[in-house]
C-alpha cells in the first residue's frame, strides 16, 4: 500500500507538470503551439495548455493574437481567438481600460489582413472607439470586406440629406452608392431612392444581366436525368432549327426579352409550366476587347453554360431557388461576337406539395469586384427604342 | 385517463429498454436534456409538474434575447442552458452560450468562425441548425459551416475540427441540420450533403476520427443519428436515416449492418423508438416505418412490423408517447396511431403550420406552431383531448427543450423559460 502511494505521488507530480508545462514558456513559443493545431484536432492537448497561459497576458499581446489568426487555419484562428476574447472581456470590465487603440485601427485598415481580423478589431473599436467605424467606411468603397457597411453609410447619409431637404446631396450619394454597391438588395435600394427622386436607373445596366434570349424547350427529361443528358443543341446550335419535344411537341427557338428588373427569366412562363423537363438559352454578345469576366449565375433547378463552345460552368443540385450570384464562373470573351449557351435542367415536384416548382434562371457578366460588364446584345431587338 | 403511475410503467419502460446509452449512467436524469430530443433523443421527458398554460406574458419565468440566427434547441444540463447562434455578413460568426438556468444571466458566450458558411432557408435555417450535445463534461457544437467543437461546461475550448477543410465544404441549400449523437466516449456525425457524404465518429476526448464511412450514393438529408438497442444482444444500433433508404451500422466501428430501402429522396426527421420498434419517417407521400432492429443486409422484407402512407410531415420530427405515436404534417394535420399496429386512432387539424418538433413530458404532449402558438394534448389517450392552447406572438421553429419544470422555448429571437407561473 505504501508503494502504491508512492506511484499515485509520482503519477500526480508528473500530471501536474505536464499540465503547467507551457508556464513560464516565452509568448512566441505559446503561439507556435497555437500554430500548430490543425486536422483531426491535432495539437490541441498542447493548445490548451498555452491558451490558458496566454490568456494571463493582458492587453500588450492582442496586437500579435490580432496578426497570428491572420491565418488560413481557422482552427489555429479559432484558439487565438478564445485567447483574445478573454484577454479583451477583462480589460473591459476595468475602470480605465487600456487597449492598443493605435494599433487595432491599423488592423481594421489595412486590406491586407483576413476580413474577419479586420471586423474582430472593428467591433472592439466599436466599444471603445465608436467615431472610428465611420471614420474607416468613408474610405471602404472599394474595399473587398467592408464595402458593403461603406454603401450603407453612403445610403444613410443620402437618407439624411433627404430630410434635411438637400436634394442635390441626396442624389450625389445615391449615385456614389450605386456605383459603389456590389449585392443586389443594396443595387436596388439605390435605384429606387433615385426614382423616387424622378430619375430612372436600369438595374440591368448596373449588373450586367443578359435579359434577351433565345428560348427552347421543354425536352423531355424524366426525374433527373436532365444533367446528364445531350440534347440536340449542345452540339450545334442553330435557332432556325426544330425538335421533338415533350410530350410529341415539336419546339422552336423563341426570341424572348425578360421584364424582370434583375434579370431573372421565369421559364414556367417563358417556356412551359412542366417538371422533369431541361429547356436552352441562346444569346450572343459583343465584347469590345478580348477580355477574361466573371459570369454569374444561378437557376432553378440548376443550370451548365457553354461559352463559344467551351463549358465553363455546371453544377448539378435539385430543388434550388434562382438567387442572385449564386455561383460563379470565369469565361474568356473574344473581341466581337461571343456565343453563350445555357441549359437549365427542371426536376420533379418536391415531396412537399405546398412547395412550387419554379423553373427560372439568371445570368449576368461582371468584373471580379461584381461591377457589372456592359455587353451589346446582338440577337434582334424586340422593342422598338433599341 | 390514465393514472400517473400508468405513466411510469407504460411510458419509462419501454424507453429504458430502447433508448441508446450515449451518455455517462450520471446524465440520465429526468431534469436533463443534453441533446436533440432529449435523453433518448425521442422528444419524450420523464419530468414531472411542467406547465400546460401560458402566454406571451404570463408563465414566463425569464426571457433572453440571442444574437444573429439559430434552430438548434437549447440543451440542459443541471443548472445550466446551453444554445448555439450563427451571425455575421458572411454567416460565419458562430456562438456557443451558456444561461444560468435559473434566470437566463449569460455565464459565459464563445464567439468561433466558421469555416465554410453555405445556403440556408431565410426563417428555418441557419448556421446554427444542429443541437448541440453533452456529457456533462464538455459540450459538443457541430454548426452548418462544418466545424464541430468541443467545450468544456467553463466555456474553454477544447478541440475544434474543421470537417469543411478537412474533407470539403458541405453543399447544401436548408444548412447542414443534424445533431450530433453520443455514444460511449464517441461524438458521431452525419453529415449527408449535395457534396461527397459521410458518417464520422469522433473521440470525444482528442477529436480524433475513430472511424468514418463515406456514404457516395447517399443524397443531401437533413435527419440526425439515432441509436436502437437490440433487446435480445443487448447491442447498439446506429441508425442513419437519409435519402430512399435507412441504415443500422455497429456505432463502435461504423460497420454496415442493414438497410431498408424505400425512403423518400430527402429526409428530415429523425426516427424514435418504443416497443422494441424503430419508426421512421420519410416525408409527404412518402412511408413511415415500423420495423425491428437485430436484422442484417436488406430487412426490407423482413422486419417491418407495419407501415403507413398517411400523415407524413416534411420537417417535425414524431412522437411516441406510451402506446401511441403521433405525426404532425407542416400543414397542421395530426394523426395519432397505435404504436404496435400502425392504426389510426385519431385525427385532428391543428392551428398554423409546423417546423418545430413536438416534445412531451408529465402526460401532455406539446405541439408548437411556426406561429408560436403551442396546442397541449393529453398524452397517451385513444382520443384527441386538449389541454390548453398557448399563444407566444412570437414565431418559432426550433424544437423545445425541458427541464427542471420549464419548457425552453427558442423563438426567432429570443430563448424562453416557460414555468407557468402567474405573475
Amino acid at each position: 500500500m505504501f508503494h502504491q502511494s508512492k506511484i499515485i505521488i509520482l503519477l500526480g507530480g508528473f500530471s501536474w507538470l505536464a499540465s503547467s508545462s507551457a508556464v513560464g514558456q516565452p509568448v512566441d513559443e505559446l503561439f507556435k503551439t497555437l500554430a500548430q493545431t490543425g486536422p483531426q484536432a491535432s495539437g490541441s492537448a498542447d493548445a490548451q495548455q498555452a491558451s490558458d497561459t496566454l490568456m494571463t497576458h493582458g492587453v500588450e499581446i492582442l496586437p500579435e493574437l490580432l496578426a497570428a489568426m491572420d491565418t488560413t487555419n481557422i482552427v489555429a484562428a479559432n484558439w487565438y481567438r478564445t485567447v483574445y476574447q478573454i484577454i479583451v472581456r477583462r480589460e473591459l470590465s476595468k475602470q480605465k481600460p487600456q487597449f492598443p487603440v493605435t494599433e487595432l485601427r491599423a488592423c481594421a485598415r489595412d486590406a491586407q489582413h483576413q476580413g474577419r481580423v479586420r471586423r474582430l478589431a472593428l467591433a472592439l473599436l466599436d466599444e471603445i472607439d465608436p467615431a472610428f467605424r465611420n471614420e474607416l467606411l468613408r474610405h471602404m468603397l472599394d474595399d473587398a470586406e467592408f464595402r458593403h457597411d461603406a454603401v450603407k453609410l453612403v445610403l444613410d447619409t443620402g437618407n439624411q440629406a433627404q430630410m434635411a431637404n438637400q436634394s442635390e446631396l441626396a442624389r450625389e450619394k445615391y449615385h456614389q452608392a450605386l456605383r459603389h454597391a456590389r449585392k443586389s438588395e443594396q443595387v436596388t435600394r439605390a435605384v429606387d431612392l433615385l426614382r423616387s427622386m424622378g430619375e430612372e436607373v436600369r438595374i440591368i445596366d448596373q449588373m450586367g444581366f443578359v435579359t434577351r434570349w433565345y428560348l427552347l424547350g421543354p425536352f423531355d427529361a424524366p426525374n433527373t436525368s436532365g444533367f446528364d443528358t445531350v440534347f440536340p443543341p449542345e452540339n450545334e446550335t442553330n435557332v432556325d432549327a426544330t425538335y421533338d419535344g415533350q410530350n410529341g411537341q415539336t419546339l422552336h427557338w423563341t426570341l424572348t426579352e425578360t421584364p424582370d428588373r434583375m434579370g431573372q427569366l421565369n421559364l414556367i412562363q417563358l417556356i412551359a409550366a412542366t417538371k422533369e423537363a431541361v429547356g436552352y438559352a441562346y444569346a450572343e454578345l459583343d465584347s469590345p476587347t478580348e477580355q477574361t469576366v466573371q459570369i454569374r449565375c444561378g437557376a432553378d433547378d440548376n443550370l451548365s453554360v457553354w461559352v463559344n463552345g467551351e463549358k465553363v460552368f455546371a453544377r448539378q443540385q435539385w430543388l434550388n431557388g434562382t438567387r442572385l450570384d449564386r455561383f460563379t464562373a470565369t469565361a474568356n470573351l473574344k473581341k466581337g461576337r461571343n456565343q453563350v449557351l445555357v441549359k437549365i435542367c427542371q426536376g420533379p415536384q418536391h415531396v412537399n406539395p405546398s412547395v412550387p416548382n419554379n423553373w427560372s434562371m439568371q445570368l449576368r457578366f461582371c468584373d471580379e469586384t461584381g461591377r457589372g460588364i456592359r455587353l451589346t446584345n446582338l440577337l434582334p431587338s424586340l422593342t422598338k427604342s433599341d | 385517463m390514465l393514472q400517473p403511475q400508468h405513466y411510469m410503467t407504460r411510458l419509462v419502460l419501454p424507453i429504458v429498454f430502447w433508448f441508446g446509452i450515449t451518455l455517462a449512467s450520471r446524465s440520465i436524469l429526468a431534469e436533463n436534456w443534453p441533446g436533440w430530443r432529449g435523453p433518448q433523443r425521442c422528444g419524450v421527458s420523464t419530468a414531472k409538474n411542467i406547465p400546460t398554460q401560458w402566454s406571451a406574458t404570463e408563465g414566463i419565468a425569464w426571457k433572453k434575447e440571442l444574437p444573429g440566427s439559430g434552430i438548434a434547441s437549447p440543451i440542459i444540463w443541471d443548472d445550466k442552458v446551453l444554445v448555439t447562434a450563427a451571425d455575421g455578413q458572411k454567416n460565419d460568426e458562430l456562438h456557443l452560450i451558456c444561461l444560468d438556468r435559473k434566470d437566463g444571466k449569460e455565464l459565459w458566450h464563445l464567439r468561433l468562425w466558421g469555416t465554410s458558411p453555405t445556403r440556408y432557408h431565410s426563417t428555418k435555417g441557419s448556421m446554427a441548425s444542429p443541437t448541440p450535445v453533452t456529457d456533462g463534461d464538455r459540450v459538443y457544437a457541430f454548426f452548418s459551416t462544418g466545424d464541430v467543437f468541443a467545450v468544456d461546461l467553463d466555456g474553454h475550448l477544447c478541440w475544434h475540427r474543421s470537417l469543411a477543410t478537412e474533407y470539403g465544404s458541405f453543399e447544401n441549400r436548408f444548412s447542414a441540420t443534424s445533431s450530433p449523437l453520443l455514444y460511449r466516449d464517441l461524438v458521431v456525425i452525419q453529415c449527408d450533403h449535395f457534396g461527397d457524404s459521410y458518417v464520422v465518429a469522433v473521440d470525444k476526448t482528442t477529436g480524433v476520427d475513430r472511424w468514418r464511412v463515406e456514404r457516395p450514393e447517399t443524397w443531401v438529408s437533413w435527419s440526425s443519428p439515432q441509436l436502437a438497442r437490440v433487446n435480445d444482444s443487448g447491442a447498439y444500433e446506429l441508425v442513419l436515416c437519409s435519402s430512399e433508404k435507412i441504415d443500422g451500422l455497429d456505432p463502435e466501428t461504423g460497420r454496415q449492418l442493414w438497410t431498408l430501402r424505400g425512403m423518400q429522396r430527402e429526409c428530415i426527421p429523425t426516427p424514435v423508438l418504443g416497443h422494441q420498434l424503430i419508426l421512421a419517417v420519410s416525408g409527404p407521400r412518402g412511408t413511415t416505418f415500423a420495423f425491428r432492429p437485430g436484422g442484417r443486409g436488406d430487412i426490407t422484407e423482413s422486419h417491418v412490423v407495419w407501415q403507413t402512407n398517411r400523415g407524413a410531415p416534411y420537417v417535425p420530427s414524431g412522437i411516441l408517447v406510451g402506446d401511441y405515436y403521433y405525426l404532425t404534417t407542416d400543414q397542421g394535420i395530426a394523426n395519432c396511431f397505435a404504436a404496435q399496429t400502425g392504426k389510426r386512432v385519431w385525427q385532428k387539424r391543428l392551428p398554423g403550420s409546423y417546423t418545430a418538433s413536438p416534445i412531451a413530458a408529465d402526460g401532455k404532449i406539446f405541439f408548437t406552431n411556426d406561429q408560436g402558438e403551442t396546442v397541449v394534448v393529453q398524452a397517451d389517450v385513444p382520443k384527441y383531448q386538449e389541454l390548453a392552447h398557448n399563444p407566444l406572438n412570437e414565431p418559432v421553429v426550433a424544437s423545445s427543450a425541458i427541464g427542471s419544470g420549464h419548457i425552453y422555448m427558442r423563438t426567432l429571437r429570443h430563448l424562453l423559460a416557460i414555468d407557468g407561473s402567474a405573475k
